[in-house]
């Protein structure tokens, strides 16, 4: 071969040899699913409302740093520097540099997103069935916001389109008031496509939904209307109240005729610390548990989330609901015989309504999969918003009536009927909130929402603390584009 | 057919020849000593091919003899670090002959990428390691041969277990992502950890701009592996080295005996008002030494043996190997095994067509514990009490009590290791064919193909076992297993064409072409409820039990990735004195989004010869004084898979009707406009050889900025959602580092006299690296862990060196009230101070201490490293030392769990008791303190010196002066002797590697300290 043609041959192959790049380097990623090529079939819409679904597991923290916020328990754990953020709320001097407060910020984003990308597609896929699943998506992304509004306040809603990237530097934080009609909206346009029995257990039904409509009215003080759509939920005989006030928060007592709504919660995967949220259980749960006991009936925990002995005094005698919700750690020692330890800000409570029951699967980390269901909305929750939207718009009696269902079953007599109106009766329905609610996490938002907060929280200031602050992080990403709660 | 012809040959050949040769005898000496070499080569170079090999090797007083040689015939002799010399054999049949020294040191020929340079002529940092490097150091793993051997190289440990990995850093570190060095073997893409050392001939590491041929894989530098190949015209040649070695561990902790554990704990129960746990301390004794415990002598043994030789147009070159190692922790429970086997085959086709081919298979068994991490066997050494016995009555291993003093993570270790069962088991075989044409006078192209393909099993059996209320409770049975397949190819083609122009102008030219493609998938599976809880039942087949319904106990993923480049690269120089040498390479990738598939990268190196210049007196002690500049545009594609494409690979699962349930989420958040990092590379430097090449001297200066750091999952607004379970952040190109530093390596040898020779080197490296941007909104990105809860320990953040540690400054102990009450509230830290607390420092001077007083606290890169090495050698005795230092690291001591019970080092014996008893070490107490934030009380210093070899050989000849003349060396060896260091842990030297999160240590599992008899025969 002359030295020409080599050179010539050689020219030949690397051009041929560039004319296969595309083909070579442009192959699809391998079994790999484009989420802008999706919503083709029912399946589809399905699959990705389970997604959106998932994010109420997470929203145990919620729970748990809320109720630790409020007067009814501290913060406890290990030592006074575990999990610092929980530490710092439980004292109010948290900053806008707290772990756990940046979670809840980015784990409700992640529903509301999750439900958003259903509602982008909405209309890709003609199905039977698919107004309920659209319901579905819109009640989950009002609850998720409803969750951002009530801890953050303003914050930024894009209606049925994802946010993207550059969002957070273009679109405002958007008034609490035009939050709250975000979630009426979704909520209103729920409704009617939601079945009243929801299709399983788990998912949300209509009651649910008007429940939550109804709470969101409460917290705008629209009384008239929360009046109206909660007794809607009341007499539509859906829903009872449990006989057993203590069997509600058992495993058997889960989904049952009080349970509203309720976050499923099950023990069947492991998880780990790396990544909360991906537990399938009950994370709050292990926390809260008995710093490590030995006996019957309970699991270990990590002692957080302790209640103070103000709570536990704040029951009346003869009220069955405190052994449901607080257990005296030495008395039931000295009744069972079990083992105990001491950890932070011991008070000798715990939660009992949400602290690790024996006879799950223990799955590893047995602490972060406790099945136990939030039981998000009560029945009795229902009563009692109710009475206190009648008792807002005047109508005693009624109130008085839902308020008074709630305190049979407390006391398993009429001997403890509240016969007060007026504001008389608002106090004794907050009262009963917190009696009835103890332990569940609401606590710490009715204070607020009543303005009662700085009376009863050590550290609350007011102007400031109503409201936790926008994560550092984000303030910084927003670019000036957002600014920081007040106080903060 | 060919061997047949070959026998023939030889048969017809040896009569024939007979008749008209005679003995030739002769010294082979030193030209510059006139001292007699030992072992020097003397081969009858055959006029005809095919012939049988005629030569032999010089015996101890440096003479040979052959008989039989041809009258007229070429004798080569060659000889280690000499110039090879042919002379004609007269018919006097004395043919002595002197080797000139040393110089021909520079003719060696350095592998750079797609060819081959002298070394006189390289002008880029270009550093090489012989095997006989290798052969002294006795690595397990190949890494650990580069460490203090190669100025601007810094290898770090994992682990001290057998078989863990080893990270290589060329020149500091340069990103938050991947930092391991390109590493080819033989000219194709492979894996530095599976290779068995004593299969390598050379390593040869590209530090700067010359690695730019490799384009967008070469920024973290390159590692060209070339393994052993035969020899032409070699008798064949069989070495075998064994060795058998006794490790222990390098180090013990000093803690807290039963008695001093009982006193400190009831002084810190007294501290917090509660009672004393132990009223009677006294009685206690010593009680269990947790580390005697864990800790255990553990043998390792090595065999290999290698066939190789030639004839006139083969060469081969055969070889396997077995290395077992057990763990000084555990013992079998962390076994490591590896088996090789390796051929190496030449085969000249004809004049100009040149086959070379090589095949190794590996085999790697590895057993592991569980390391550096809270749970971590020698964690749970250093925190149970030693009170404990290590068994209790019923002769089962005691429990670590489940109380708030003691945690719930800490178990008793030795029932950990007794508990612990898994089995990784790769086998692996990668080779390549590659052929040589020599086209035209000048012209050579060349074809390869290099191949791995590695197969993984992996087991591991987490018995049903309790220990009592801790998280490491296992309450149903399960195995778990997966199957790995990785697999790669790449095919080069590339031409090479050299030419002299006026016998002034030299040229080089190389263009070609590389595609690689890597496919492969994993498989993953659980079973539970493993037959009678036995991990020899530990099998998917035979467990009956599978997950609750919804959850899936199986997974498993699939890759293909592809690259395919061009480059080209032009050497020109003028007189051998002055160098430029131009690349450029194009890359188009699959890691890279389309709107950024390809990528070029062009760079120069130049160098100058000034010792040839005529002002440079001819007999002067100056040999060589070469200048050299280079400057480049590297990649690096070292990133996640196809993350500009969004994908429906997140996690989505809730229950309904009291079921698991999954669906689809989105995984990561894609980024359409994903590129390569981009490392721009400078050095300068300059190589000097004085004293007829006795001293030489290299010294290098380098400025490496990277920029367009892929940062993935980088920090974004959260109301993307990229907090979802199994979403996270897009990659992008948003960081930026900078590595500035001074490499200088200097040896000396120096011959005294036939019985004594000495070799010398030392070199030394600073690093200063700084981060120049992080563009991801908080200009910070946070990583590692210290205890637990607490806020990330470690940051990139601009201005400072990559993965510092951030965390709170102390200012020594609070000796009284009224220093407490002087000083800014402590209480956002967690607890109000008392007496005996540590006092933190308001760095902002806000009044109050809180997160925002967080600060540098140092960081994990060495300012500055070094290695030294000495070698004699007198009569038959040879002595060689390997030292390494690393100065200005700083390490995190976290294996320390910050909990009332726990035992503890014994610097607590110092601690604070009362008003000026200590400002170093905060009082103890039950009671709420702020004192286990992370601060500065828990950032040490991690400089060390490491002696890491002394060996002392002797060699035995066995039949002087024969055709093939043998030896048996014996010799005894000790690996890591001695470390220096102030470091209150058990290995400064170890490190995960993160670039952000390492110098974080949970109880390294130190390194090995090795005693090795060992032989090495050579027939």
């Amino acid at each position: 071969m002359s030295q020409k043609n080599i050179f010539f041959t050689l020219v030949l192959f690397l051009i041929g040899a560039s004319a296969c790049e595309d083909d070579f380097i442009g192959r699809s990623p391998l079994y790999s699913i484009d989420s802008e090529n999706y919503f083709n079939s029912e399946a589809d819409y399905q699959n990705a409302l389970i997604g959106a679904y998932d994010l109420l597991q997470p929203t145990y923290l919620n729970v748990m740093v809320g109720e630790i916020a409020s007067d009814n328990t501290l913060a406890g754990g290990e030592s006074a520097t575990d999990v610092i953020g929980i530490q710092q709320v439980d004292d109010m001097i948290h900053t806008p540099v707290n772990a756990q407060v940046r979670d809840i910020w980015n784990w409700m984003f992640a529903g509301v997103n999750r439900a958003s990308y259903l509602l982008e597609f909405k209309d890709k896929t003609e199905f039977e069935g698919r107004e309920q699943i659209i319901a579905e998506a819109r009640f989950l992304r009002a609850y998720y916001n409803f969750e951002l509004v009530k801890w953050f306040g303003p914050i930024p809603i894009k209606g049925d389109e994802r946010f993207v990237l550059g969002d957070e530097t273009s679109l405002p934080r958007a008034s609490k008031s035009e939050v709250y009609a975000s979630i009426v909206e979704d909520l209103t346009l729920a409704i009617p496509d939601l079945a009243v029995t929801a299709p399983q257990t788990g998912r949300v039904s209509r009651g649910a939904a008007q429940a939550l409509l109804g709470k969101a009215y409460l917290y705008q003080e629209d009384f008239a209307a929360a009046a109206t759509v909660l007794t809607e939920v009341i007499e539509s005989g859906n829903f009872s109240l449990n006989d057993d006030f203590a069997e509600i928060f058992e495993n058997t007592g889960e989904n049952g005729p009080g349970a509203v709504f309720e976050v499923q919660y099950t023990d069947a995967e492991g998880a780990g610390f790396g990544c909360l949220q991906c537990s399938e259980g009950n994370v709050a749960v292990g926390f809260n548990g008995i710093r490590n006991h030995t006996g019957p009936t309970y699991d270990s925990g990590f002692s957080f989330n302790v209640p103070t002995e103000e709570a536990f005094n704040a029951f009346e005698p003869g009220d069955q609901r405190r052994d449901v919700a607080i257990l005296d750690i030495d008395a039931w020692a000295e009744e069972t015989g079990a083992g105990f330890g001491i950890g932070n800000e011991h008070t000798g409570y715990y939660n009992r309504k949400y602290i690790a029951r024996k006879g799950d699967s223990n799955i590893g980390d047995q602490n972060l999969t406790n099945p136990n269901n939030y039981r998000a909305i009560r029945y009795a929750d229902v009563l009692l918003m109710a009475a206190e939207a009648l008792n807002a718009t005047g109508n005693d009696e009624q109130a008085r009536n839902y308020l008074n269902q709630v305190r049979r079953r407390a006391f398993g007599d009429e001997n403890h009927d509240i016969n007060a109106g007026g504001t008389a009766l608002a106090e004794f329905i907050q009262q009963e909130r917190r009696l009835e609610l103890m332990g569940e996490g609401h606590r710490f938002f009715d204070l607020v929402r009543k303005g009662a907060a700085a009376g009863a929280i050590d550290g609350f200031t007011t102007g400031k603390n109503e409201v936790f602050p926008v994560p550092f992080e984000e303030i910084q990403f927003a670019g000036g584009n957002w600014d920081q709660n007040p106080g903060y | 057919m060919r061997q047949y012809i070959i026998i023939i040959a030889l048969i017809l050949g040896w009569g024939g020849l007979a008749a008209q040769s005679i003995t030739v005898t002769g010294t082979i000496t030193d030209a510059t000593t006139g001292e007699a070499l030992i072992g020097a080569s003397v081969i009858v170079v055959q006029p005809s091919s095919d012939g049988p090999v005629l030569g032999t090797i010089t015996d101890f007083d440096g003479n040979y003899t052959i008989d039989a040689v041809p009258v007229g015939s070429q004798l080569r002799t060659s000889y280690t670090g000499y110039k090879t010399v042919e002379r004609e054999v007269p018919a006097s049949g004395r043919v002595d002959i002197a080797l000139g020294s040393d110089v021909q040191a520079l003719e060696e020929v350095v592998v750079i990428g797609y060819g081959t340079q002298q070394k006189r002529n390289v002008t880029g940092s270009v550093v090489t390691i012989d095997n006989e490097t290798i052969d002294d150091l006795k690595p397990v793993k190949i890494e650990q041969a580069l460490q203090g051997t190669v100025a601007g190289v810094n290898v770090t440990t994992q682990s001290g277990a057998p078989g863990a990995g080893l990270n290589i850093r060329i020149r500091g570190v340069s990103t938050n992502g991947q930092n391991a060095p390109l590493v080819i073997i033989d000219g194709y893409q492979g894996d530095l950890s599976t290779v068995n050392p004593t299969d390598i001939a050379s390593i040869t590491v590209l530090k700067d701009a010359q690695a730019a041929v490799y384009g967008t894989v070469g920024a973290n530098g390159v590692i060209l592996i070339t393994t052993k190949t035969g020899e032409k015209n070699r008798p064949t040649q069989l070495s075998y080295n064994t060795y058998y070695g006794i490790q222990e561990t390098s180090r013990e902790l000093n803690l807290l005996n039963a008695t001093e554990y009982g006193l400190l704990l009831n002084e810190s129960y007294a501290g917090g008002g509660q009672s004393l746990p132990f009223p009677d301390a006294s009685s206690l004794g010593v009680g269990t030494d947790w580390q005697d415990e864990v800790f255990q002598s553990a043998p390792m043994l090595s065999h290999d043996v290698t066939v190789s030789g030639g004839s006139d147009k083969t060469t081969y070159s055969i070889s396997g190997s077995h290395l077992s190692q057990e763990g000084i922790i555990g013992g079998e429970k962390s076994n490591f095994e590896r088996n090789t086997a390796r051929l190496s085959l030449g085969v000249d086709l004809a004049e100009d067509l040149k086959l070379t081919t090589n095949v190794i298979y590996t085999n790697i068994d590895r057993d592991a514990l569980s390391e550096n991490g809270l749970g971590a066997v020698l964690f749970n050494a250093l925190n149970a009490p030693p009170t404990l016995p290590l068994l209790d009555e019923n002769g089962d291993f005691s429990l670590v009590p489940n109380t708030p003093g003691l945690g719930i993570e800490v178990i008793n270790p030795a029932a950990q290791i007794a508990n612990t069962f898994n089995d990784y088991d790769l086998n692996k075989l990668n080779g390549q064919v590659s052929l040589d044409w020599t086209a035209l006078p000048g012209l050579t192209l060349t074809g390869r193909v290099g191949f791995n393909t590695s197969n993984s099993e992996s087991r591991s059996f987490a018995k049903e076992v309790s220990y009592g209320g801790k998280v490491f409770d296992v309450n149903r049975s399960s195995v778990s297993q997966n199957g790995i397949n990785d697999n790669n190819y790449s095919v080069d083609l590339y031409g090479t064409y050299q030419r002299s122009f006026a016998d002034q102008h030299n040229l080089t030219a190389t263009a070609g072409t590389t595609l690689f493609r890597e496919v492969g998938n994993g498989l993953f599976a659980t079973g539970f409820d493993v037959p009678n809880n036995d991990w020899e039942f530990a099998d998917i087949s035979l467990a009956t039990g599978t997950s609750p319904e919804g959850v899936r106990d199986v997974g498993s993923y699939s890759y293909d990735e592809r690259r395919l480049s061009y480059f080209g690269r032009v050497q020109y120089d003028f007189k051998e004195r002055y160098f430029l040498t131009a690349m450029l390479r194009r890359d188009a990738s699959t890691k890279f989004g389309p709107e950024n598939r390809a990528a070029l990268f062009p760079s120069f190196t130049a160098g100058w010869i000034a010792s040839d210049e005529s002002f440079f007196a001819e007999n002067g002690p100056i040999d060589l004084l070469k200048f050299r500049v280079s400057y480049g545009i590297l990649g690096n594609d070292q990133i996640l898979n196809n993350g500009y494409i969004g994908s429906l690979d997140g996690e989505a699962t809730y229950v309904f009707d009291g079921s698991l349930v999954n669906g689809t989420a989105i995984g990561a958040l894609p980024n359409p406009s994903l590129q390569w990092e981009e490392a721009k590379k400078f050095n300068v430097g300059f190589d000097l050889g004085l004293l007829n090449y006795k001293l030489n001297v290299t010294a290098d200066y380098f400025i490496n900025t990277r920029d367009n750091l892929l940062i993935s999952n980088i920090p974004v607004s959260g109301i993307v959602g990229t907090s979802a379970p199994g979403s996270a952040a897009p990659t992008v190109n948003a960081g930026a580092v900078r590595n500035k530093g001074l490499e200088l390596a200097i040896s000396y040898q120096q011959r005294f006299n036939k019985d004594l020779k000495l070799n010398l080197s030392y070199n030394i490296t600073t690093l200063d690296n700084e981060v120049l941007e992080v563009n991801n909104g908080t200009g910070f990105i946070e990583g590692g862990a210290f205890g637990v809860g607490q806020l990330a320990p470690s940051r990139m953040e601009v201005g400072q060196p990559i993965g510092y540690f951030y965390g709170y400054q102390t200012d020594g102990i609070f000796q009284n009230a009224a220093e407490v009450e002087a000083h800014p509230s402590q209480i956002a830290l967690g607890a109000d101070a008392q007496p005996g607390d540590i006092r933190f420092v308001d760095v902002n001077g806000d009044g109050v201490i809180d997160p925002n007083d967080r600060t540098n606290l140092g960081d994990p890169i060495a300012d500055m490293t070094m290695g030294f090495n000495f070698q004699l050698e007198y009569k038959r005795f040879d002595l060689l030392t390997y030292a390494f230092a690393s100065l200005g690291g700083d390490i995190v001591r976290n294996y320390e769990r910050a909990l009332s019970d726990v035992n503890r080092l014994d610097y607590y014996l110092n601690r604070w008791t009362g008003e000026g008893t200590s400002n170093e070490v905060p009082r103890v107490t039950t009671a709420a303190t702020s004192n286990g934030v992370f601060s500065d009380f828990y950032v040490e210093d991690a400089s060390f010196l490491r002696l890491q070899s002394v060996q002392l050989g002797y060699t035995l000849p066995l039949n002087v002066g024969t055709a093939r003349s043998s030896s048996l060396r014996l010799y005894v060896s000790g690996n890591n002797l001695l470390t220096l260091t102030d470091y209150k842990g058990f290995d400064p030297g170890a490190s995960s590697g993160a670039p952000i999160g390492s110098g974080i240590d949970y109880g390294f599992y130190p390194i090995a300290r090795t005693f090795i008899f060992g032989a090495n025969l050579s027939l």
